[in-house]
């Protein structure tokens, strides 16, 4: 799908394969970027594009973030369980919930010790590689 | 009539009993053990076991020519009916979006298909002729289905080592591949984690794969054409999404019932007299190379990936190349898991399983087209 970007005063036509997979795969004038923008939650406006290149150019960051105040899912699945509960202090290393995929169960655990600020994700929910599971506070 | 000569008629079952009798209970008794109390493939282990129980009760006529048991034999296994309706069920259970997401993925399952190749060289220079050889080797691959089914059209007087062989093989899989895992990958390869970037398949692609693929295989390696065809038949009802009722069937009953009856009538071959041989030995310890080849050659096929990709493919799915799905996908799956548990690379090791199920369908077509015009 194709999509027109205006980025201060310059039009960007943006063509982005599937806006669901993690990372998205954006290509912008020939040149082919990786954007996983639950990593990055930056204000926009504090952007330059020059900016937004040389961070999107770099090695993808692979897995949970750790540095980052969410645990992320490392593979799309259904949540079948969840153990972390909102104010709840984890460590890391503890599973926080459970995602099944391709009829396994597979253990997410904290990739740091914090107090859970959210639960982003319901029990049954269908998540995506790479969605936020839970806010650490 | 006097006593005496009652007697021996009322313990003729225990004075036909053999030791052999007794080494073969013992063996179903294993099995049974394994599939109760271990949770190992209860599946296929529990009719097996209780066939192979059966199978050395002297006197009891069930494998005998009206017995029950041969009665399964000649509708299920001789027709080769019980593996292609066990297929229609797998088909139905495959998900082949990682595949298709990712189709590197095929090289993996092509990979894992040599230890076929190299085991049916093995086996002839051991002395098996050439259509035993074929059928033995068949076993690397680890797929009950096609091995039943090369060896009733090759090499049937083998049927029942090769059938228990694969099956056996196929629970000992959590067994005999992590060691060949760390022993042939480091640390470091283990712990790449994958980068999941899907293309999108849309339904449309789904739904046409099973017949494309059938189409091509069938016209490629016509002798593959009943195993490709019966497995991309139960993936046609699962993916067209407007058959759920028979894809159900296919997932559940069907399967279900064909497993059940294969490994009774599979288990009730395991007799003493026809299966304690020299060549029995042979033919376990044969697969089990065959099995341990294949690993290999999927693992070595996995690490000239992860170098040429730049060390961004894990070489431990490689080991999934090969049939048994889901349970090789799910071992590769939880080796990477146990040595980082935050490396998931889940949805690789099914693109390279489901590849690996494909695979040795087709290597076995291929066996079969090749070995028959050769004997």
């Amino acid at each position: 799908m194709k999509y027109v970007v205006n980025v201060a005063e310059k039009i960007y036509e943006v063509e982005i394969e599937d806006l669901h997979a993690r990372p998205v795969i954006a290509r912008v004038d020939g040149q082919e970027f990786k954007v996983s923008p639950e990593d990055d939650m930056k204000p926009a406006d504090q952007k330059e594009t020059r900016e937004l290149k040389s961070i999107e150019l770099s090695t993808p960051t692979l897995g949970p973030i750790a540095n980052t105040g969410e645990l992320t899912a490392p593979l799309p699945g259904t949540i079948v369980e969840i153990f972390a509960k909102t104010g709840e202090h984890i460590e890391a290393g503890q599973v926080i919930l459970v995602i099944e995929a391709m009829k396994m169960k597979n253990s997410i655990r904290a990739t740091r010790a914090g107090k859970i600020a959210e639960v982003l994700v319901n029990a049954g929910q269908i998540v995506a590689h790479k969605q936020p599971l839970v806010r650490f506070g | 009539m006097n006593f005496t000569e009652l007697l021996p008629e009322l313990l003729k079952g225990i004075l036909h009993f053999t030791w052999g009798n007794a080494l073969m209970i013992t063996a179903a008794l294993i099995l049974i053990y394994l599939a109760i109390y271990k949770e190992i493939e209860p599946v296929l282990l529990l009719p097996i076991g209780f066939g192979c129980l059966l199978a050395n009760i002297p006197l009891a006529n069930m494998t005998a020519a009206q017995g029950v048991m041969s009665v399964l034999y000649n509708a299920g296994i001789s027709t080769e009916l019980f593996p292609l309706l066990i297929f229609v069920g797998v088909g139905a259970m495959i998900d082949f979006t990682p595949l298709l997401a990712q189709p590197k993925m095929a090289l993996l399952g092509a990979a894992g298909q040599f230890g076929i190749f190299g085991t049916l060289i093995l086996a002839i220079a051991i002395g098996f002729p050439l259509n035993q050889a074929a059928s033995i080797g068949v076993i690397g691959a680890i797929d009950g289905p096609t091995s039943i089914f090369v060896a009733t059209k090759l090499a049937p007087e083998l049927l029942a080592p090769i059938a228990v062989a694969a099956y056996s093989y196929m629970s000992l899989i959590p067994i005999i591949q992590p060691p060949l895992m760390k022993l042939l990958t480091t640390k470091k390869e283990r712990l790449i984690q994958m980068e999941y970037t899907p293309k999108p398949i849309s339904q449309k692609t789904l739904a046409f794969f099973p017949i494309v693929l059938t189409l091509v295989v069938g016209l490629l390696v016509p002798e593959a054409t009943p195993l490709i065809a019966m497995l991309m038949l139960g993936n046609l009802l699962k993916v067209s999404g407007v058959v759920d009722r028979l894809s159900k069937s296919a997932q559940n009953e069907i399967i279900n019932i064909a497993t059940l009856f294969l490994g009774l009538a599979i288990g009730a071959t395991m007799s003493a007299e026809s299966f304690l041989n020299l060549a029995t030995i042979k033919i376990l310890g044969l697969g089990l190379l065959a099995f341990a080849l294949d690993t290999v050659a999927g693992l070595l096929f996995g690490k000239l990936m992860a170098v040429l990709s730049g060390y961004k493919i894990n070489p431990l799915i490689g080991a999934a190349g090969i049939s048994a799905f889901p349970m090789a996908g799910r071992l590769a799956a939880r080796v990477a898991n146990d040595e980082d548990q935050n490396n998931f690379i889940l949805m690789h090791a099914m693109g390279a399983n489901t590849a690996g199920q494909l695979g040795s369908v087709i290597a076995g077509g291929i066996l079969l087209a090749i070995v028959s015009k050769l004997i």
